[in-house]
C-alpha cells in the first residue's frame, strides 16, 4: 500500500511534470533545428563564398563541441559576459543549434544527390536560381533527407535529457531527484527510460506517416 | 518589328572548357517559322551551342539578339524573361521528379508567369492533350515511358508560349520504338509554324523537317545549306563522310 501511495503521490506527478517539460524542450528545438538545418545546409551547397564559409564554420563548431559543453557555455559561460539565459532558454538554444548542425549535413547530402538537370530544367523555363531552389530542388531534397532528419529527431528526444545539467528539470531531472530522495535509482531510471522509449516510438510513428504522405513514385523512402 | 528581323541572332559565340575550345566563333540567324537542324559528330559542340543560346552555359565571347534586342546576360531578370521565350528540350528530359505530369507543366505558369492556379491548370491540361497525354496527367516521371516524358517536357516548354524552341537531341535517350511518337509531336509543332533549332542524329528526320541543315564539327559550322544539298551533295569531305556513315546505319529512315 505504501508503494501505491508513493507512486500515486510522488512518481506520477513528477513524471507528468517531467514529460511535459521534456516535450516543451523537444518540440521547439526540433522545429528550430530543422529550420536552421535547411537554411545552413542550403547555404553550404548554394551559398556565395562568405555565407558558405560562415555556415561551414557554424557546423564545424556545433558538431565539434560536445553538446553538454555547449549547454554549459550558453548557461554558465555567457553569464560572465552579462548574458543570462533561463535554464529552459539556454537548453532550447543549445539543442536547436546543435540539432541544426546535424540536420544541415543531411540536407547538404540530399541537395548534392539532386541532379543538375533539375536546375537546368527550371532555369530553361525562366525560373531564377532562388525560385528553382525553393520550388524544385528543396522539395526533392527534403524528401531525400527525411530519413536522416528523422534519425536526428530521435537523437534529440534522448539528448534533451542533458537539459537537467543546466538545471532545467525535465524527465531525467525529475527521475534523478526522486531516485536520490528515496534511494530508488533502479525503479526511477527504469521508468524514465521506458517513457523515453514511448516518446521515441510516437516520434517514429509520426515520421513514418509523414514519409508516407510525402512519398511520390520515384521518391520511395529507403526502408527494408 | 520588321519582318526581316531574325527571332534569334547569334554572332561569334566562343566557349572553351579548360584547354579545349568547344565553340570557335559560331554565328547564325534564325528567322520566324524557320527550322534549322544541326548535325555532326559527338563532341563537336552542338549541345554546348544550344545551351549557350539559352545561357544555361555561359559563353566566353559573342552576342545574342532576340527579335532585334541584344540580351544583356548580366541582368538576371532579363535573362529569366528571355528564357521564357526560348523553350528548351533536353536529351534526358529534366522533368521535375517530385511533380506529376500536370504539375510539371503547371509550375512554370504559376511560379514564373504568375498565372492563377486554376487558369494554369487548364492551360497545362490543354498542352498535355495537345501532345497526346490526356490519359497520363496524374502520372509521375518515374511512371512514364521515355517518349511520354519527352512529350511532357515539350508540353511544359510550350505552355510558356516560347517564340523559339531549342531541341537538344530530343530522341537520343529513347528506345527506337518510342522515337516516332516524339517525332510526330515535333512535326505538329513545325506544321504550326514554330521556329526551331534542332540538334539530332536522326538525319532522315532532320532532312524531312528542316529548311536548313548545319554540319558542325570541332566547334565550327563546316557547311550549311538546304537538306538535299547537305545530305547528298555536300561539298565538304567531312560532311560527306559523316552523312554516309549515318545514312548507312539508318538507311531505313532515308
Amino acid at each position: 500500500m505504501n508503494e501505491m501511495l508513493f507512486i500515486h503521490n510522488e512518481v506520477v506527478p513528477a513524471m507528468i511534470r517531467g514529460v511535459w517539460m521534456s516535450i516543451r524542450l523537444i518540440v521547439p528545438s526540433a522545429i528550430f533545428g530543422l529550420i536552421i538545418g535547411i537554411i545552413t545546409g542550403t547555404l553550404r551547397v548554394y551559398g556565395h563564398t562568405f555565407l558558405k564559409s560562415a555556415a561551414n564554420i557554424y557546423v564545424t563548431i556545433f558538431r565539434g563541441f560536445p553538446l553538454l559543453i555547449q549547454l554549459y557555455l550558453w548557461y554558465f559561460g555567457l553569464a560572465r559576459f552579462g548574458v543570462y539565459f533561463a535554464p529552459y532558454t539556454a537548453a532550447v538554444i543549445g539543442f536547436s543549434l546543435c540539432s541544426g548542425a546535424y540536420h544541415s549535413e543531411y540536407i547538404r547530402g540530399a541537395l548534392l544527390s539532386i541532379k543538375n538537370g533539375q536546375m537546368l530544367g527550371a532555369q530553361s523555363l525562366g525560373f531564377s536560381k532562388a525560385q528553382a531552389l525553393f520550388s524544385i530542388i528543396l522539395p526533392q531534397a527534403v524528401r531525400r533527407a527525411l530519413p536522416g532528419c528523422g534519425n536526428e529527431l530521435i537523437y534529440l528526444i534522448k539528448y534533451s535529457s542533458l537539459a537537467y545539467m543546466v538545471t532545467c528539470i525535465e524527465l531525467t531531472g525529475e527521475a534523478k531527484i526522486l531516485a536520490s530522495l528515496y534511494f530508488k535509482y533502479t525503479e526511477m531510471f527504469f521508468i524514465a527510460g521506458a517513457i523515453y522509449l514511448v516518446l521515441v516510438s510516437i516520434a517514429t510513428w509520426l515520421l513514418n506517416s509523414m514519409e508516407n504522405r510525402l512519398t511520390v513514385p520515384g521518391f520511395e523512402p529507403p526502408r527494408t | 518589328m520588321p519582318e526581316n528581323t531574325p527571332v534569334v541572332k547569334a554572332v561569334n559565340i566562343k566557349k572553351r572548357f579548360g584547354d579545349k575550345e568547344i565553340l570557335k566563333g559560331i554565328s547564325f540567324e534564325l528567322y520566324r517559322g524557320e527550322i534549322k537542324a544541326i548535325i555532326g559528330p559527338s563532341g563537336g559542340g552542338k549541345s554546348t551551342l544550344l545551351h549557350c543560346i539559352n545561357f544555361l552555359t555561359r559563353y566566353d565571347k559573342g552576342r545574342i539578339w532576340l527579335n532585334g534586342t541584344e540580351i544583356n546576360d548580366t541582368d538576371k531578370r532579363e535573362l529569366c524573361t528571355y528564357r521564357q521565350k526560348v523553350g528548351m528540350i533536353f536529351q534526358d528530359f529534366n522533368l521535375f521528379d517530385h511533380l506529376n505530369a500536370l504539375q510539371n507543366v503547371q509550375i512554370g505558369l504559376v511560379r514564373v508567369k504568375k498565372i492563377p492556379k486554376s487558369e494554369a491548370k487548364e492551360r497545362a491540361i490543354a498542352e498535355l492533350v495537345r501532345v497526346g497525354l490526356k490519359e497520363h496527367l496524374e502520372k509521375y516521371p518515374a511512371e512514364l515511358s521515355g517518349g511520354q516524358k519527352q512529350r511532357v517536357s515539350i508540353a511544359r516548354a510550350l505552355a510558356m508560349d516560347p517564340e523559339v524552341m531549342l531541341l537538344d537531341e530530343p530522341t537520343s535517350a529513347l528506345d527506337p520504338e518510342l522515337i516516332g511518337e516524339v517525332h510526330t509531336v515535333i512535326q505538329d509543332l513545325a506544321a504550326g509554324g514554330m521556329t526551331m533549332m534542332l540538334v539530332t542524329h536522326e538525319i532522315g528526320f532532320a532532312g524531312s523537317l528542316a529548311s536548313e541543315i548545319m554540319f558542325m564539327d570541332e566547334g565550327v559550322i563546316l557547311e550549311k545549306g538546304p537538306p538535299r544539298k547537305i545530305l547528298s551533295e555536300a561539298t565538304c569531305e567531312r560532311t560527306r563522310d559523316f552523312c554516309d556513315k549515318i545514312i548507312h546505319i539508318h538507311h531505313k529512315d532515308i
